[in-house]
């Protein structure tokens, strides 16, 4: 029997696999779950935020959905990835080319916008399989190379091919919604409704996967990829597979950051954003989904902070230093490598280590 | 034909400094298992730390040369002490996570200094008249730069064939349990990889500022075709990455000789190395020479 009181579970009383692997273990983390949601929803109508601010919070949805791919490759399956940003040009280039070639205002554009960001999904996720199809003939993180060849390749297709105006920012028009188009004063509001229905229905179908036979091989091939060959599994398949869903979740993220920003530009898709995406998933915790939602949170903040930092400075130094170039990377290298020295599990272990406390308070134990 | 071998001749100039620069990562892959994807990074420094000593200290070249090389030894060296020796034991991921921490903070680093965004080049001591044999021309820096790489690649190779230090971190590689047995201290087998690579770095740095001049986005650029180098001639193979880095020097070469301008391609030469990895890695993914792991997986 399992425990009779579903809603004050002081431990794991777990008899069945099924109960083990329930998305929500109690009643009282479904009501958690449903007020944040709520939250979510109904905040933009009692705080206006400034659209500097708005566009800051929509990125950071943008991450999120980016992080979700990212953690499924670097976090369940043990394989690094330093092209995700790459990922996310191929679905932010798949729109934005759509958009070149059949013009930015068309209908497929402005009204069949879920369309193409699924488009986009799914090419990202070709791109993946691809580049994950090295990891049939590999072991150890080899792909890592496969990855970053990947990026430079992206980075020279996108600089040099006529399609993507060689790089140069490449418009989509603004969407259409019921009520007509949306327009400049809710752009952001908008998207920011968008990306959240996304990031809900992405972070449940991510936490489904892994409830799947291919989720739970993903971690049983990170965690020993002889074991989980003999006991039928196929590590090399499962690792494109990894890929695969990484980069249908990059596909995705991308499209929706050519939407927010009406246009696909070359420079936010480079080596050092893909950096960023890695430090946004070890920041929030390898393999933990709630993980995927601290990360970039964390790191987009502390993007903001650098930026005022480097302005505040910029004042006071002489203004031949670009500051901000500088210590972007430098702060952002400088949180990998103390997160994975001091806390590899990140933020998510902190979140863990809070929530055991509340569930248990007051005992110690 | 003059054309051909002209190509011919400058890629084997890029293609011996690559070599010098992919023995460095080879070295750390050898000894831990480590790709280290801060390499691009040490050259760049080393590069750097070359010039200011030249420039601003006035040390004359060939000494600051010597000199950056024992900085650079001296600083890998420290950066395995803090970074990486406190990772021994974590899964080999996080450890090339952290070198990819490492990649981005040396880039911050440098781009905070004023090298991050100028054209600098190296005054030159060598005679600037080139050297012309059979209408080839080739100058006296090239030159100077492919007979120092050879040196310090016989210099390393003997290192690894006959001094004690090297045959233990040949023996580490190997096996670092059989070689803890026999009383190698792995630590220290690690920190002295870390501290060679990054003494190859500075001299590739160092004779790569003095061919192409100091920016930071093609130093950084070179920095990451040492990767298509090292999968090319075997992860683990240092005959390899020589050879695997003259054969990337001269598919460059032929590339911006002969591919760029026609059929409206141009800037082939920083795509090919990339293409050449994702085929290797498909078909061949132990290089020329790296050696062949029975199980597969």
């Amino acid at each position: 029997m399992m425990s009779a009181n579903r809603w004050m579970a002081t431990g794991n009383y777990f008899t069945t696999y099924r109960q083990e692997q329930r998305i929500f273990a109690t009643h009282t983390d479904r009501l958690i779950f449903a007020l944040f949601l709520v939250v979510l929803f109904s905040w933009p109508y009692f705080i206006e935020l400034s659209t500097k601010h708005m566009l800051v919070v929509d990125n950071i949805l943008i991450a999120v959905i980016a992080v979700y791919g990212l953690n499924l490759v670097t976090g369940f399956a043990g394989q690094i990835s330093v092209g995700h940003a790459a990922f996310m040009g191929v679905g932010a280039y798949t729109v934005a080319a759509v958009a070149g070639v059949i013009g930015d205002q068309h209908v497929l554009i402005t009204h069949a916008w879920p369309l193409m960001i699924l488009l986009s999904g799914f090419t990202g996720a070709a791109m993946g399989l691809i580049v994950g199809l090295p990891a049939l003939r590999l072991r150890h993180l080899y792909l890592l190379m496969a990855t970053l060849s990947f990026q430079l390749i992206f980075q020279w297709v996108i600089g040099s091919m006529e399609l993507f105006n060689q790089g140069q920012f490449m418009y989509v028009g603004r969407v259409h919604w019921f009520s007509g188009e949306v327009g400049r004063s809710q752009h952001y509001m908008f998207w920011y409704y968008a990306l959240l229905v996304t990031v809900v229905v992405s972070g449940l179908g991510v936490r489904n996967i892994l409830r799947t036979r291919y989720g739970r091989s993903l971690v049983a091939v990170r965690d020993n990829d002889r074991a989980a060959d003999a006991m039928g599994m196929h590590p090399g398949l499962t690792k494109v597979f990894a890929f695969g869903l990484a980069g249908f979740f990059a596909g995705i993220a991308g499209a929706l950051q050519a939407y927010l920003n009406r246009g696909a530009g070359f420079e936010t898709f480079t080596l050092h954003e893909s950096i960023q995406y890695l430090a946004m998933t070890i920041v929030g915790g390898l393999g933990q989904v709630t993980g995927c939602l601290f990360g970039p949170a964390a790191i987009r903040i502390l993007d903001l902070q650098v930026e005022s930092l480097a302005q505040w400075a910029g004042g006071i130094l002489p203004s031949s230093l670009d500051l901000a170039t500088g210590l972007r990377p430098l702060s952002f290298g400088l949180v990998i490598v103390l997160f994975l020295i001091f806390e590899p599990r990140g933020i998510a272990n902190w979140w863990r280590i809070i929530r055991s406390y509340v569930k248990l308070w007051p005992f110690r134990y | 034909m003059t054309y051909f071998f002209q190509l011919v001749v400058s890629g084997i100039v890029v293609g011996s400094i690559y070599a010098l620069a992919a023995i460095g990562f080879v070295l750390i892959y050898k000894s831990s298992r480590v790709l280290n994807l801060a390499h691009g990074q040490l050259i760049a420094a080393g590069a750097y730390i070359t010039y200011t000593l030249t420039v601003y200290c006035h040390i004359p070249i060939y000494l600051s040369f010597v000199l950056s090389m024992i900085l650079m030894f001296f600083l890998a060296m420290s950066v395995e002490r803090i970074f990486l020796r406190r990772l021994i034991g974590e899964p080999i991921i996080s450890v090339i996570m952290v070198t990819i921490g490492l990649m981005s903070i040396i880039d911050g680093v440098i781009y905070l200094t004023p090298y991050g965004s100028e054209n600098l080049s190296f005054p030159s001591f060598l005679p600037s008249q080139p050297i012309v044999f059979q209408g080839i021309y080739i100058s006296y820096t090239q030159v100077a730069g492919v007979v120092i790489t050879f040196l310090l690649i016989g210099v390393f190779s003997w290192f690894f064939r006959k001094s004690t230090v090297g045959i233990s971190m040949r023996a580490v590689s190997d096996d670092q349990m059989a070689s803890m047995s026999i009383g190698i201290s792995v630590p220290r087998v690690f920190g002295l990889a870390w501290a060679t690579a990054g003494l190859t770095a500075a001299a590739a740095g160092g004779i790569l500022g003095n061919i192409v001049g100091l920016n930071f986005d093609t130093l950084h650029a070179f920095g990451i075709i040492v990767f298509p180098v090292v999968i090319l001639g075997g992860l683990d193979s240092l005959p390899g990455a020589v050879a695997a880095g003259i054969i990337m020097g001269l598919i460059q070469q032929f590339a911006s000789g002969y591919l760029d301008g026609n059929w409206g391609l141009s800037g082939t030469a920083s795509l090919l190395p990339y293409i050449v990895l994702l085929v290797i890695l498909l078909f061949k993914p132990h290089g020329l020479f790296g050696t062949h792991e029975i199980e597969r997986v």
